[in-house]
Order: structure tokens, then sequence, then C-alpha cells
């Protein structure tokens, strides 16, 4: 497998569904951090705008064996024949080899909407409405000058927090250094997870514990099979959860055997 | 039916070809009819003269509002050492005494009042005696109300720039994209682009889109193009310099 | 030379050639270009510097460490405190939405108002701070010169414990009325169950950390009980590992909540039946001998029989319990398998460090008494009462109480007058206030007994699970006051708003953050310059005493609120022990097992107190573990099964009209000893259960407010739509309910209860138990903005409230309900 191209750094996630809790506050703090519009009717999923979103899903069964499990689902940042960028007609969406984060340049984007249909993961989103900030109310006060809020007719979607990896660079240059410590540059759905579900750092470095994670036997990413090398990867000791992540045929999907708890 | 687009009777019958024939000298000069009469042309001269002169003209003066700033300011006489100006080893550390970086690594860019009035805090500090240097004590330091300086070189809403990245990493001299401005008696009448607000300074001083010095323009592509020169390709990706 | 049609077509003829040769076309198209990039209308956020600020959160009793990041002196993000004990890092959607509350004009209200429009309508005009001061004060010392104090009346929803309920409080004292009445939260129950069981007063302290099995009876772990940063970071926590995975939480609940379906066991029993399920486990621990005998035996009263003074023989708790909840008993009762019931008590019983927890939902709606009594037995039989990963004893805070009021004849006149909620009485002796009583005594006189009714804190419009009763109640109280910030429901209700601070405005406290094992004193400072013309409510009541004078005046001897703060942290310096600093490294739970902490670390109570201002917290380390000899305050010294206190109660009652009348006059459907010890009593209902065929029980979610706070628009990303489309609220029901009433996924229904109907659509969800309808709280707003007003339906217009027997606290989880196809 070969990943993320170039040299430098190849940002990614992991997300433990087992620590999971669906509380939202992932895709609350993603909405404050990234300064998302909120319209009055969030309640049409197709129209709103989230970079993080969580699904609920559940195993079907009767009750009292009922059982939920959430997926937060953020960009996947794809490495590999990325489906979005190679749509894209205006280059406004490109990957960047040396940090593994794709770009969305909201200036750029003409709002056709093919990456949209492109992406297996629904983690783009259009504005069919410029930003709802009615005058008079003042919500915009609360905007961060970080995020460039988006005109209507463009499409956006999670972009790991760039601003904060600058924003970490720029307090590296500030001691002089040029080198990230593990930690430094953390989305802020990584930081506002109250259950500490959410990994990030360098898939790359052996240092970092997504490294380490990701070669867990309970990780797994959604529609791996497409070969598209998504950078979010889930943990889920529970195999109805693992087998939800993509289509298995007949017998394909492998049960992880129980491990006997101490 | 005869093919009318193969027939050989269609060239002799008018349309474009004969018309553009008709502009034409024949061999019978006595036959030339000129097509334009010369109040024609100087119509259609003066039609083009006219645009010309606009275009090139009246139209970069007009494109452009002109805004002094609220108040004058002297960055020679800041730094010059004989009024007790600042001091610097470097040309760049005498800017950053004022245009700071913040612990973060965040600039400060236009100081907030509060960097002036930490030497012109009271009547006692160095301060000359013009209507303008009192205008700043009386309405922005007695009144603790902010200048509301007109930015040259703010970039849009969709760029993010690191000067620290530049400056410090890149040891770029501040000079080297701003010019000298130790030199500099008076603010420059702040000039906007009235259809994109951009300032002339990022927008481009040449109408044209010539540059001659790295001051004259700030657009995408002159960033590229020093990246590009310096071999930082890398810093080419969108999310660099984009938010 | 003349300028016919001719020439005139040649002049811009050759005006467009020649424009072509100039750099305006192009220089054009670009500038368009560019100009559609930057619209007027999509806001530009303003650079500056970034500043960050430490405080904590107040919108819940929480009070999770917060840090807020402001560009110049704007805020634009609240991330949690890594540096604060309670929640390392993580806060809950509500508070990371908070800036939605603070920057929302038209949820808060600016300035001070009074009503001109009808009640209801909105319709006010502003007014001065001090005009509304003097009419406030005008309206209450006309009170008193009347002779009728007691006709004021303050409902407050602050946390439990805080300093500015101590004002408010103190406020309504020493005017002389004796009704100051509190929201009631789940936080109440406990205090009532500590006290009856364990004669104790400090708050109920779960050390949930240190358990290794977390049996929970309804408790929304998930969804936002006790301080949401710290629990669900102890979740991340049990989930550390899955390979060596050694907690293990078990959830009580009807419906697969988020906890439910999470848990590592589900148990699914009916609603209002935990105490017989916590009774059932009880049983199967004593009968299998698997209780903890020294504690039982030594430090217990009312486990075995016992004579009582008069020779009488009585039953005990063990008695009790192996005669009425054998594991068939319950089973039928609960509805859970009585095998579950025999696996579940053993696997309790064995586990090193189990606890078992209560409080349901988020801990904001009050809980029942003999179920929390039932499940602190089962805590006491497996020794689990004060010892690491138990359930811990403390003292209250030791914080400083106010001066004693020194009372003017009106005021002590007025305060000999009974509440009108009849809390502390006869009736309930238990209770410190009970509001769906205040509700039911304005409701039932002709003319309100209260005249001036003050709300801080609290929009019980709304949030009461009691059929609207509240609501009815309002509309008979001649003048009502209301220090929200926010434009709620009640508010709307008043005639004069004196508008708080926010929470990131004002200074304010948290004492003893919810279920938190360990004593902290957190402190709220102002984060940001108040952008409108508020006040905080505690400045106001300073203010407020000084116009009425007399008594009143002098209970309020200190110009701002911040020094009545200091007042108190005093105490804490001359407690001796504490700690100001953390820095993270080192969570408190871990050093907590060693129960001896270090000394204080600072030197005098200025260095104590300047700490406290800059970290914002004050904790305790030092516990004595087990200390059973000297722990429990109760009439027999040790821990009582069969509470003393409830039979003394009960008996003074009986004085009245004999035993039986006092029985059932006081809610109690049990007879004899039962009566003194936690038991399973079926909720009454005058219900007729062949009209109203299935219950509707109410549930609390952590992404939508169910309390006073309104809901932060970023949350609304954050509900399903099979939670909210449009604006219609789904209910969850069973598929298999469903399908007998021929309901599909989407159909729209009316429910219908004793207290009116609603109408929703449905959602089918297998983890809904069958016969049971669920609907969240915190939908069905008639006030605030179009981000919350009209969305959904509120499930407490149709709440059947009975009342909790003993305690006198509404019961929110027996409605009866039909559906109707729409």
């Amino acid at each position: 497998m070969e990943k993320g191209h170039g040299h430098g750094n190849s940002y990614g996630m992991v997300i433990d569904l087992d620590k999971c809790t669906g509380c939202g506050t992932c895709m609350v703090a993603c909405a404050a951090e990234n300064n998302l519009a909120v319209r009055p009717d969030e309640s049409d999923k197709q129209r709103s705008i989230t970079w993080m979103r969580l699904y609920k899903v559940t195993n079907g069964k009767e009750f009292p064996h009922t059982e939920v499990c959430y997926f937060p689902r953020p960009c996947m940042q794809c490495d590999h024949h990325t489906p979005c960028v190679s749509v894209c007609p205006a280059t406004a969406t490109k990957m960047d080899y040396h940090t593994g984060i794709v770009s969305q340049i909201y200036t750029r984007c003409i709002g056709c909407r093919y990456c949209i249909a492109a992406c297996p993961y629904h983690a783009r989103t259009f504005n069919w409405w410029d930003a709802y900030f009615p005058k008079g109310k003042g919500l915009e006060r609360y905007l961060s000058p970080e995020v460039s809020p988006r005109m209507r007719g463009v499409v956006e979607k999670c972009t790991f927090c760039h601003h904060r990896l600058m924003r970490a660079k720029n307090n590296a240059y500030a001691e002089e250094r040029r080198e990230l410590e593990e930690g430094e540059y953390i989305t802020a759905c990584t930081e506002a997870c109250p259950a500490q579900a959410i990994t990030f750092g360098d898939l790359k470095n052996p240092e970092h514990k997504v490294s380490e994670l990701v070669k867990s036997r309970y990780a797994f990413r959604l529609l791996e099979k497409l070969g598209t090398e998504p950078k979010v990867y889930y943990l889920s000791t529970k195999d109805w959860v693992r087998r939800m992540a993509d289509n298995y045929l007949p017998g394909e999907f492998k049960p992880i055997a129980k491990v006997k708890l101490g | 039916m005869e093919n009318p687009a193969t027939s050989p009777k269609k060239s002799s019958k008018g349309g474009w070809i004969s018309f553009l024939k008709g502009l034409l000298p024949t061999e019978n000069g006595s036959a030339f009819v000129p097509p334009f009469s010369l109040i024609g042309w100087i119509f259609l001269l003066a039609g083009f003269f006219g645009a010309f002169t606009f275009g090139w003209v009246v139209y970069p003066v007009a494109l452009y509002s002109r805004q002094p700033q609220p108040i004058s300011f002297n960055h020679a006489l800041h730094l010059d050492p004989d009024v007790g100006g600042i001091e610097g080893d470097t040309e760049t550390e005498k800017c950053l005494y004022c245009h700071e970086f913040r612990d973060d690594g965040t600039f400060s860019g236009i100081p907030k009042l509060a960097k002036c009035t930490e030497c012109h805090d009271d009547p006692e500090s160095p301060l000359g005696e013009t209507q303008q240097e009192k205008e700043f004590m009386e309405k922005y330091v007695a009144g603790q109300k902010e200048i509301p300086w007109l930015i040259y070189y703010r970039q849009p809403d969709c760029v993010y720039f690191s000067h620290i990245a530049h400056v410090k990493m890149g040891k770029i001299e501040c000079q080297t994209c701003h010019g000298d401005h130790s030199k500099t008696e008076k603010l420059p009448i702040y000039r906007a682009n009235l259809l994109t607000g951009y300032s002339i300074n990022i927008w481009g001083k040449n109408i044209a889109g010539y540059k001659t010095n790295t001051w004259d323009r700030m657009k995408m592509d002159d960033c590229a193009e020093c990246h590009t020169k310096k071999g930082h390709e890398e810093n080419n990706a969108c999310f660099v310099c984009h938010k | 030379m003349e300028l016919n049609r001719r020439n005139f077509i040649k002049f811009l003829v050759g005006g467009a050639a020649g424009i072509q040769l100039t750099p305006l076309p192009w220089k054009l198209t670009d500038d368009i270009a560019i100009w559609t990039q930057n619209w007027p209308w999509v806001p530009v956020p303003p650079v500056g510097e970034f500043i960050h600020e430490k405080s904590i959160c107040t919108l819940c009793p929480g009070g999770c460490g917060i840090e807020v990041r402001k560009v110049d002196d704007r805020a634009v993000k609240i991330e949690g405190r890594t540096d604060y004990p309670v929640n390392p890092g993580g806060i809950c959607p509500v508070g990371m939405g908070g800036l939605q509350l603070q920057y929302n004009e038209s949820i808060r209200f600016t300035r001070p108002m009074k009503r001109v429009g009808p009640r209801g309508s909105g319709v006010f005009i502003d007014i001065s701070w001090d005009e509304a001061l003097t009419m406030l004060a005008g309206r209450i010392s006309g009170l008193r010169e009347k002779a009728m104090p007691e006709a004021l009346a303050a409902v407050d929803g602050n946390p439990a414990r805080s300093t500015l309920s101590l004002m408010i409080e103190r406020l309504v004292k020493a005017v002389g009325s004796p009704n100051y009445v509190r929201i009631p939260c789940a936080e109440d129950t406990y205090e009532m169950a500590n006290f009856l069981m364990q004669g104790t007063l400090g708050p109920m302290a779960y050390d949930l950390e240190n358990a290794d099995y977390v049996l929970s009876f309804g408790s929304g772990l998930l969804e936002g009980w006790g301080a949401p940063g710290r629990v669900i970071n102890a979740w991340g926590l049990w989930h550390e590992n899955p390979a060596k995975k050694r907690v293990k939480i078990v959830q009580v609940e009807s419906r697969a909540s988020s906890t439910a379906s999470k848990a590592d066991r589900w148990i699914a029993a009916k609603p209002g039946t935990e105490a017989a399920l916590a009774l059932g486990l009880c049983h199967v621990i004593i009968k299998d001998g698997l209780y903890d005998s020294e504690f039982v035996n030594e430090c217990s009263f009312g486990f075995d029989d016992f004579s009582s003074a008069g020779g009488k023989d009585r039953a005990g708790f063990k008695t009790m319990v192996l005669k009425k909840y054998s594991p068939a008993k319950v089973a039928e009762i609960t509805g859970v398998a009585s095998d579950d019931i025999v696996s579940l008590a053993r696997d309790f019983a064995g586990a090193k460090a189990p606890v078992a927890i209560c409080g349901k939902g988020k801990g904001s709606l009050s809980g029942s008494l003999y179920e929390f009594m039932a499940v602190n037995s089962l805590n006491a039989i497996t020794g689990r009462i004060n010892k690491p990963g138990g359930i811990l004893v403390h003292e209250p805070i030791p914080l400083s109480s106010l001066p004693e009021i020194d009372f003017d004849d009106i005021a002590s006149q007025g305060l000999e007058k009974p509440r009108f909620d009849a809390a502390g009485s006869t009736k309930y002796p238990f209770s410190n206030s009970l509001i769906n009583n205040l509700a039911a005594a304005i409701n039932r006189s002709p003319e309100s007994p209260v005249d001036t009714l003050l709300v801080f804190a609290a929009n019980p419009v709304h949030t009461l699970p009691d059929g609207g009763a509240f609501r009815k109640a309002l509309k008979k109280i001649p003048f009502i006051v209301s220090f929200s910030p926010f434009r709620d429901e009640t508010a709307y209700m008043a005639d004069l708003i004196l508008p708080d601070h926010t929470y990131l405005e004002k200074t304010d406290d948290i004492v003893w953050p919810a279920g938190l094992q360990y004593p902290l004193f957190g402190l709220s400072l102002p984060v940001l310059e108040p952008v409108y013309n508020t006040r905080n409510a505690a400045d106001v009541i300073l203010k407020l005493a000084k116009q009425i004078g007399n008594s009143v005046e002098s209970a309020f001897p200190w110009k701002r609120f911040e020094e009545v703060l200091k007042e108190r942290a005093k105490g804490l310096y001359s407690s001796g022990a504490g700690l100001v600093d953390y820095d993270g490294t080192n969570p408190v739970w871990k050093r907590l097992k060693e129960g001896t902490g270090p000394g204080p670390d600072y030197a005098s109570f200025e260095e104590m107190w300047k700490k406290i201002v800059s970290g914002g917290l004050w904790y305790r380390l030092e516990h004595t573990y087990k200390n059973w000899d000297n722990l429990f305050e109760t009439p027999s010294g040790k821990f009582e099964f069969f509470s003393s206190k409830i039979e003394l109660a009960v008996n003074a009652y009986a004085e009245q009209a004999g035993i039986d009348w006092a029985l059932r006059d006081m809610g109690l459907a049990g007879k004899g000893d039962d009566v003194f010890m936690p038991h399973y009593e079926e909720t009454a209902s005058d219900a007729d259960r062949s009209t109203f065929p299935l219950m509707m029980l109410p549930f609390e979610i952590i992404n939508l407010t169910s309390t006073w706070v309104p809901n932060p628009p970023f949350l609304n990303k954050a509900l399903f739509d099979t939670q909210l489309r449009g604006d219609e609220s789904f209910v969850e029901i069973n598929p298999e309910t469903a399908a007998k009433y021929n309901v599909g996924q989407g159909d729209r229904i009316i429910i219908k209860s004793p207290e009116g109907e609603v109408r929703v659509r449905a959602n089918l969800f297998e983890g809904a138990m069958p016969g049971v309808l669920f609907m969240p709280l915190g939908f069905g707003h008639s006030a605030y903005d179009e981000f919350s007003k009209g969305k959904g339906v509120n499930p407490n217009d149709i709440i059947h409230a009975g009342k909790d027997p003993l305690s006198g606290y509404p019961v929110w989880w027996n409605t009866p309900v039909k559906i109707i196809k729409v």
C-alpha cells in the first residue's frame, strides 16, 4: 500500500467507536471552530451543512437486544484516487501530498457539485443559501477569523482544521522550531471529544499514537474496498459494527473471535 | 436536387467575401468607392482613441477610491536616533519593535493604540506640536479610541498569510516585500478598488499588470512565483495560503 | 460633421476596438470575478489578538472547566480546560455551543423592561435600572407595609448550594416570606435519601472512576448526567483498552438510550419499577450470603428484625426483602427475567468495587425517594458506603455561612406563616420545597396567595413536568419579575424584566459539581464584558435590599457580590485543608484513593483567594474512608435500612387522624413497617387504564437542552431527522406496538393523556419498550427565536403528574396515554 505519495506528513484520525457516546460535541465543536452556518431548519439533512456528521446505526435486533452505535464522519481525506479531486473541473479541491489533507478553496469553487456526487462518504455539502446571519441578531460576533465564512453556491467540507495546523506551525516558528510535537496540531473534534474517542496525528510517524492504533485488529475504514485509502480509521470490538463499514459477500466478512475478558 | 453547399455559383452571389472584396481597391482605380467617407473615419477613430484614452488614463484613476489616513505618521522620525527613535541591530528588528510578533507567533500588523502609548502616554513624552499630533493625543490617547488605520496590505478574507514563516523562518527582510519605509515621512493615500474593495497595494499598482517592485502587487501568482523561485513549491499547495 | 446613425455606429465600433487595447476589459472581468467572491452580506470576521480566558461553565450544576478563545474582546470559541479536575479537557455539546447564547440578540433581554401588552404577548418597553428597581422595591415594601410579606415568593433554578441561591433565599427570608421555592432535581432526592439513611447533609458523591462495576438505575451517564465532561471522560477511561477492560457498566432503563445500548449489559425494566429491581437484587445477595456482614451487623440499623422501645416486634429489611422481593416476584413487576436478576445480583456482589447509582436522565428532574433508598440499600448491603469506588460520605463543603439575619417584626411574623407549598410541614416532612404544590395552591384558591413572584434561572412554564399547571398558576399571580437573561416562556409571562448577565459575563460559583466524589468549589469569573445593559442578579439583590431598607438592608451589608463570595471562602481557609493548584497531569480521582492528601498549598487567606480567582477552584483530597463507626448521624448512629426519621414523621402526622389516614394522605400505598424502609410501590394513578392503555415517558438527550437554558442552534445539526423533521418532533415507539395501532414510520399521530394532547410523528425504534411511548424533552418552545420556537412538542404539556410517596415531588414517569392516528 502506497501512502502519501511524497515527503512530509500524512495526517490521519482514529475514532474509537466503543468510546464514542454519540453526544455530538465533535459536531458542535467543528461547527463553532469552522464558522459553519446554521439555518433555522437543520432537519433536512441533505441541506444541513456539517463537516463532521454523526450517523446512528442499530444492530436491528428486537427489544431488549437492540444496540446502537454512532459513527462520527469527518472528511476521509482519501489518499488514493481522491474521488472529489479527480472530478473537480475548477481545481478547487486538491490533495496536498505534504500533509495528506484534501483542500477546498471556496473562492475557486464553481458550485457544480460534481465532487458531492463523487464522494462515497457524503462528506461534502453545498451552500444552497448564503450563511444565515440576519441583521440585528448579532450572531456573526462569534465567527472566528481563522476560517473564511462561505458564500452561497460553493461546496464545503471538513479540512482537518487545517488552520490549526497553521496555528501550530506559527507557534512552533515563534520558538524557532520547524517540527511539530505530537498533539500540537489536533482537530477541534479531537480536542473536544469528552470521551477521548478521537486520536489524531501523523500516520507516517511511528511515534504517533495513531500509527499504533491503525494496526489494531479492531481497526477498519469505511468502504475500504473502493480503494480510496481513507485516512480516517475506526475501532470497534463489535463485529456487527465492523460489518457495517463495507459491503460484504455472504461469508466474506471475518468476525473477530471474542477476546476473553479478564 | 443540386447541393447548395457545392454550387459553384455561390461565391458570386454577394455575402461576406464580396463585401470584403469591395473594401479593396480594384485594378480600375476610378471604380474605387471607399466604404467609409472621411467623416466616417473620423468618427471611427474618435471612438477608438476615446476608448483607448479612457481605458488607459481615466479608468485606472476612476477605479480606485482615494482615502487619506485618519492621522499622519512619520516612519522616518520614529526611526531617527537624534530624537530618541527606535533602535535595533537590523532593519527588521526596528520594524518589529512596533509591527511585532505576538507570543503565539501571530503578527500584530498595524500596531494598536496601546503600542503608541507605550511611549506617548503622557504630555511629558516626546511629541511635536503639530495639529495632527495634538489631535492624536486628544482624540485617540485621551479618548482611548483606536485609530482607524487604513491597511495597505490587508489580504482578503480567503487568504491566510504567516509573517513569522517568512520573516523568522524564511529570513526575509521586511523591506524585501514591503519596501524601505525607514525614510518615508508621509503615509500615502489609501486607494481601494471600488469593485472588489481590495487595496491597490494588493491588487497591483500598474493597471497593465507590470510590476517593478515586490510591493507593487501581492496577488496569488506573486506568492507562487517567489515560492517557486526559492524552491519551495510545496508551499504552493492551496491550503498553505487559503483558509 | 453630422452625427447620424451610421456615424454613431462607427464611433461605437471604433470605441469597441479601442477598448480592447486597454487593460479595462480584462481587469474588469477579473474584478467582477473577485467581486462575486466577496459579497458584502457574507460576514468577514475581524482579525485581532487571540486571548484565552479560563473560567467554569455554569450552564448546568456540573461546573466543567472552560477556556474561552477571544479575538480582542470578541469570544469566538469555547473549549474544555485540561487543567481543571472535573473535566479533563472535554465538555458537553451545550457548553461547546454556548457562544450562540451569548451573541444572539433575539433570545436575550438587552435591558430592563416592563410589560405593556397583555400577559404572555411578549410586548415590553424599555425602562431604566433605577426605575425598575424602584418599582420592585416599592412593591415589596408595600407588601411589608400591608403585613403580608409572605405574599412574596421566589422560584430559583440556580445550582443547589450556589451562593447566588443563598442570596435569593436570604432576600425572601429577610423580607419575611417563607416561600422560597426551588426547581426540583435529582439532587434534592439524593439529599433526602442520604439524610434519612445516613443522616448526613453532604451531597451524593459517586466514586465512579475508581469503581469496576457500575450499575446505573436509569442514570443517563451518556445523556448529560452529573458533570458531563467528567462522566463521559470516565466512559472513555473505562474503554481505554478493549483487551484489558476491567470495568463493567450495566444500565437499567426501559429504552435503548445511548447509555443503555453502549453499556456492557442492558436490563430493560419497566419505568418506575427500579426500586423493585434493586430490592430483588438485595434479595439474591442476602439469600446467597453475599452481603458485607461487617457493615450490616455492626454499622446498620434495621437490617435484622428487632424489638422497638415498647417491646414490639419489628420486621427488618432482610425479612421484608426475603419475603416480598423474590426474583420471580420482581420479574413480574419489572419485566426483567428472574435469571437475569439472579445473575446481575451475583455479578454486582462479586465485583471488587461495585457501585449502584440512581437519578434518571440528566438528573435535572426529581427522583423517587424509595427508589433512591432502595439503590442506596444495595450499596449498603454490599458494604460500598464510603469506600473507594463506592459512595463517599462527606460533610458539606466548609464555606462560611452568611451571618444571621436580624429579622424585624414584620419579617418574623411573616416567617411564622406556613409555606404555600406545605414543604417541611408534617405532611411533607422531608422536602425543602415543592413547586408542584405551589402551583396547585395557586390554582386552587380564587385569588393567588402569591402577590409577587421572582423567577431566577428557571423556566418552569416549559420545564416542569406538570401538564401545564404552573403556566396556569402564573396567569393568576398579580406581579411576576423575571431575572432571566433569556426571552423564555416564563419571562414572557412576567411584568418586569431585570435581565441577568449570561454565564460568560458574570461572577458565579458552583459549590460541589453534581455527583463529584470530592468537595470542590468552582468560581466562575466574567470572561467577557457585558454586551448589553444587564446586571448580575446577585448585585441587583444587593441594590434592591438597600432600597427596601430596614432589616432587609441590614441583611445585605455588602456592596458587591464578589465580597460575598470572598467572605464565604474564608470558611475554606479556616478548614485548614484543601488545594487551589491543579495542573492536569495527575487526575484527582487517582490521588483520591490514598485518602491522605497534601496539606493546603497556600499560606494565607489572601493567597488562597488570589489563586481561586485565577485558577477557579478549591478542592480537597483528604478523606477518611470507611470510618463506619463515626460516619452516620442518624438517630441510631448507624446506617438505617429502617429509617427512624420516617417512623417519627409518620407517627407525628398520624396523631391528627390515625395511621391509616396519615399513610393515605402522605401518598403511601405501603403498609406496616415497609413504609419506613425502602420498598416498591406501584405509582398511584387516577387515570382509567382502559381509556389510556399505553404509557408515555419523557427522556433527555445530551444534545438538546431541557432545562431553563436555551438550546444553542449548532445542536440542531446534531439532531437526527428521526427526532425532528421540519417543525415536527418524533415519538419513539416499538414496531410491535406501532403495528398494533397500524402506525408506520413517520406517520403523524396524536398522543392523548388526561391532561391534553400533542401531535407528533412516529419513529419506529426496536429499542423502545413495547407499550411505552418515548418523547424527548426540550422541544416545543413557544419562546426564543426561529431556531427553537415552534419546533416539536413538549411532553411536559401532557404529563399527568402524580406525587411521589412521602417526598411529594412530581412523578413524571407514569403518564397514561392513548394514540390516535391522524
